[in-house]
């Protein structure tokens, strides 16, 4: 009787304390469960099978992984691709935007102008109009070319030479680099000014400023652009598709990862071998970003 | 740096003979002949993707906006059993590429009868699954004072009016900077449309822009250019309406611990 009375309103109380920050949570609750867990439980159960959207998914074990690893060449062209890929526009990208930040921040004259001219090729690099425009750029008798001609040098269709292809796509994610900028900006707003006085009354110029003081305190904004921008760089999808006519040629030469994946998926309906592909993407970017954050605490300087 | 934007604005207006000639001055006859054939080079006109593109951006931003500035007070101000776990768990979605869950959802909304309508890319965003913009609102949140919460608390106030009345107004700079980065990714979105529009009455810009490379693209530069240009300018527009408030949102959600 005693105990009934004093469960319940333990229960209330419970009820009372959770149920309203619940009620804020929920619709991403439902989103969380209904459109992330559930779907990653299901992706990695089908990557065990054969699926093509029609007939129930057929059951193969570890076969759709065998054939990734061992037997399929353009498996290894996509990966090959990609990682050229991160490895060369996302450093090239981060250089770009930390030098440009640097020069923003010294206060320049009309700062939000420039600002917003800088940002400008970021906001529309990812849309389809920009690769359009690259695809013509970079074409036999592009843009590019033409200025070449100038000095008399007669330049190959980079699109369609699979030696270049995939550097235009390069140039064009490098070209992009206004979000990585505004937050080095940020990042720039928050060194107190006198660090850089005390420094320059000890004798200390400009480079060594910068190589002792904005570098190491900028350490925790380069590893989050680091981050963010390398795992966006494996995903990458947009330009490749719309330059290669989402075929990823010449000669598998712009075949990024998400574009192989795309086409498994969608192009031949090989839902199983797909859903094969990207959790083994899932694993390289989990390796990357677990072994980020282990290497951090070398150079990453939080100064609490 | 600017050069290609500026010839590509430039060719837009050019007479076909003369695209090609580089230099990003019009030139003496220029003319609106390739906007006006670039519209309507297609079965469908460029009107309708335009509207498509615009009634799925702004839904997107009203989903965004509710759904994640919700979860953001959750986390930011409300004490629950498991907290720190969900918060963790927002944190890894983050990290997770959407090429893992894409074909289960497919299958899921395809069972749900929603290929070929906006439902699922309209949808998901009323269920925040951009955690980006809860992770922006949380730290935005965290640096409102909490007396003012206190302080409506003792007047009676309960969760949903301090979120009403205290947290939104003082977040005009977040949810600015959350509706703006809404607009240009759900605008410049191909990868969600290709996959679940496949008629071309339901075509976003970006399709159909793809599309008119395939078809005519080759022959009709001028056309395509001057799409291309069109395709762009609400981007422009947004961002110099409000960027001011743009740099204001990222700045103060301060990246170090």
């Amino acid at each position: 009787m005693h105990n009934a009375a004093s469960r319940r309103s333990i229960w209330s109380r419970a009820w009372e304390n959770h149920a309203p920050g619940y009620l804020f949570l929920l619709p991403w609750l439902i989103g969380f469960i209904g459109l992330t867990v559930g779907p990653m439980i299901s992706s990695f159960y089908l990557s065990f099978t054969n699926f093509d959207l029609l007939t129930p998914a057929r059951w193969v074990g570890l076969e759709n992984y065998q054939r990734m690893f061992t037997n399929d060449r353009n498996f290894a062209a996509s990966l090959r691709v990609t990682f050229t890929f991160v490895l060369f526009s996302v450093p090239l990208k981060l250089a770009f935007a930390l030098v440009i930040a640097i020069l923003l921040n010294r206060g320049m004259k009309g700062l939000p102008l420039y600002r917003a001219l800088f940002y400008l090729p970021s906001l529309l690099g990812a849309s389809v109009a920009i690769a359009i425009l690259w695809r013509q750029i970079f074409s036999g008798s592009g843009l590019v070319n033409q200025f070449l001609a100038n000095f008399g040098i007669v330049g190959p269709s980079w699109i369609s030479n699979p030696n270049y292809s995939l550097w235009t796509l390069i140039i064009l994610s490098v070209w992009q680099f206004g979000s990585p900028m505004i937050i080095f900006l940020a990042g720039l707003r928050q060194i107190p000014q006198d660090m850089y006085e005390a420094a320059s009354l000890d004798g200390a110029g400009k480079w060594r400023q910068f190589w002792k003081i904005t570098l190491p305190l900028l350490t925790p904004v380069v590893f989050f652009n680091a981050i963010i921008q390398t795992i966006n760089s494996f995903q990458s999808f947009t330009p490749a598709f719309i330059i290669s006519n989402g075929t990823g040629q010449p000669i598998n030469s712009t075949l990024f990862y998400a574009l192989y994946l795309y086409n498994e998926a969608f192009s031949f309906f090989r839902m199983g071998y797909a859903s094969a592909l990207a959790w083994f993407l899932l694993f390289l970017i989990a390796c990357f970003t677990a072994f980020s954050f282990l290497t951090s605490k070398y150079w990453v300087h939080y100064d609490d | 740096m600017l050069y290609p934007l500026l010839w590509l604005l430039a060719a837009s207006f050019k007479p076909d003979n003369q695209i090609f000639n580089t230099g990003i001055w019009p030139s003496a006859d220029w003319s609106l002949d390739a906007y006006f054939r670039g519209w309507n080079a297609m079965r469908v006109s460029f009107s309708v993707f335009f509207m498509n593109s615009f009634v799925i951006a702004i839904l997107s931003i009203i989903g965004n906006l509710m759904a994640c500035s919700m979860a953001a007070y959750a986390f930011a101000r409300m004490e629950f059993k498991f907290k720190n776990f969900w918060f963790a768990m927002m944190l890894m979605t983050l990290m997770l590429p959407s090429q893992v869950t894409i074909i289960p959802q497919y299958v899921l909304f395809r069972d749900l009868g929603w290929i070929n309508t906006i439902l699922p890319l309209v949808v998901p965003k009323f269920l925040a699954v951009d955690a980006f913009f809860i992770f922006l609102m949380v730290q935005f949140f965290r640096g409102i004072p909490r007396e003012l919460d206190e302080a409506a608390r003792m007047d009676g106030a309960g969760p949903w009016r301090i979120y009403w009345k205290i947290m939104l107004p003082l977040s005009t700079p977040v949810l600015v900077t959350a509706a703006i980065f809404t607009f240009i990714w759900t605008w410049d979105d191909f990868f969600g449309p290709l996959i679940f529009l496949n008629r071309m009455q339901d075509y976003t810009v970006t399709l159909g822009l793809r599309t008119f490379v395939d078809s005519t693209g080759e022959s009709d530069f001028g056309g395509l250019f001057a799409m291309s240009v069109l395709s762009i300018v609400p981007i422009f527009l947004f961002f110099l309406i409000f960027q001011r408030f743009l740099i204001e949102g990222i700045a103060t959600t301060g990246m170090k611990r």
